[in-house]
């Protein structure tokens, strides 16, 4: 009896060490995350629209009908990149992805930024070079440190009203993303 | 023969720990990093730089688009407030008031996250499109068949979930008394 109840404690604790290596390596393992999601949408240097979520078909990223987003991908090995444009007076954010689908940072128009988004995105050497004056950027940019050097940048706007959803997707459309010619 | 018994149960224990517990987690998961609020789990920790274990996997097991902290907040419901799973053959009353936030909206989705709402209507709801009692609070319905107030029709049969994003909201940043009630989803007739 006391043997049997010493394999039970023995398969407990076995079971702990399988729930932490199910935990631990379901990221690496999972084909449809958030990163491969991205990384099959998004364009370097180019501002893609995802499609408007439509009743009834699949929506794998679980995006907000009721919004309207924008994705670019940006490399910064070359020179920090720049996501900037002008939006229309209604809630919007943006938010920078790694490629294991982690948001870097995030942020939203009420942060005092009002219509103008401007944001540039620099890797932690390109950061220090800023630091030191050695890079020039817009008066008044966003400046966000990013941990690699392959991000996504998603900007969501949310129309007031659905009749507005074309003119404000077309705004979204005309945002630029791009690196930063130092 | 005792022995082969024994390895067996052990076995049985070990996988039936560790993956249940790991599915566990991962769908309830109020010990592993959610916050249940009435019939509304969320994640708080998925919009960070750097999220823990037991919310990464989450992540990667739903593929979902999460919001970064600064944006704000997604709640979902798979259960009513009196713990019955949602059913699409029910019309469901969310009832209460909404926490802080620039706008929020709800939206009835699939166990894929295909929308289920009438597919010439809206997709779901928008605060700043609905209709509120004197005192600021929501009455909505979800149903098949036709409901007072705001009315969302939905479509289908089966399960279904309720997405509940609060966009700038400031629902975990309170000081001192906790997380703000969410609104109770409550079953009306089925």
């Amino acid at each position: 009896m006391v043997r049997t109840a010493l394999y039970v404690l023995g398969g407990i604790l076995l079971g702990l060490a399988i729930h932490l290596v199910v935990i631990l390596t379901l990221p690496q393992l999972a084909t449809g995350t958030v990163a491969t999601r991205l990384a099959g949408l998004g364009q370097l240097d180019k501002i893609v629209l995802l499609d408007t979520v439509k009743p009834g078909a699949p929506n794998p990223l679980r995006l907000d009908p009721e919004l309207d987003y924008a994705l670019c991908r940006l490399d910064l090995r070359s020179a920090p990149g720049q996501v900037s444009g002008t939006l229309p007076l209604s809630f919007w954010s943006v938010s920078v992805y790694d490629t294991t689908g982690s948001v870097l940072y995030s942020t939203t128009n009420r942060d005092g930024i009002g219509q103008t988004l401007n944001v540039g995105l620099f890797d932690p050497a390109q950061t220090r070079l800023l630091a030191e004056q050695k890079l020039d950027i817009d008066t008044g940019q966003l400046i966000v440190e990013t941990k690699t050097d392959d991000v996504y940048v998603v900007v969501r706007l949310a129309p007031p009203q659905p009749v507005m959803r074309d003119r404000y997707a077309a705004q979204l459309s005309k945002l630029s993303c791009k690196n930063i010619k130092t | 023969m005792r022995f082969l018994f024994n390895l067996v149960l052990m076995l049985v224990v070990a996988l039936a720990v560790g993956f249940g517990l790991s599915y566990y987690a991962l769908n309830d998961g109020r010990l592993f990093g959610a916050v249940q609020i009435g019939p509304w789990t969320a994640w708080p920790r998925s919009g960070l730089p750097a999220p823990d274990p037991y919310t990464r996997a989450y992540l990667a097991r739903t593929g979902a688009l999460q919001l970064g902290q600064g944006e704000g907040m997604q709640f979902v419901a798979t259960i009513d407030s009196d713990g019955n799973p949602l059913n699409r053959a029910c019309r469901y009353r969310i009832d209460g008031n909404t926490p802080t936030a620039t706008f929020w909206t709800l939206v009835p989705i699939a166990a894929d996250g295909a929308s289920i709402a009438r597919p010439d209507g809206p997709p779901g709801f928008e605060s700043g499109r609905i209709a509120r009692a004197n005192d600021g609070s929501v009455q909505l319905y979800v149903s098949k068949t036709l409901a007072p107030l705001n009315w969302l029709e939905i479509t289908g049969n089966g399960s279904f979930q309720m997405l509940l994003t609060l966009y700038d909201t400031t629902i975990f940043t309170n000081t001192g008394t906790g997380p703000a009630p969410l609104p109770s989803i409550i079953r009306e007739a089925c």
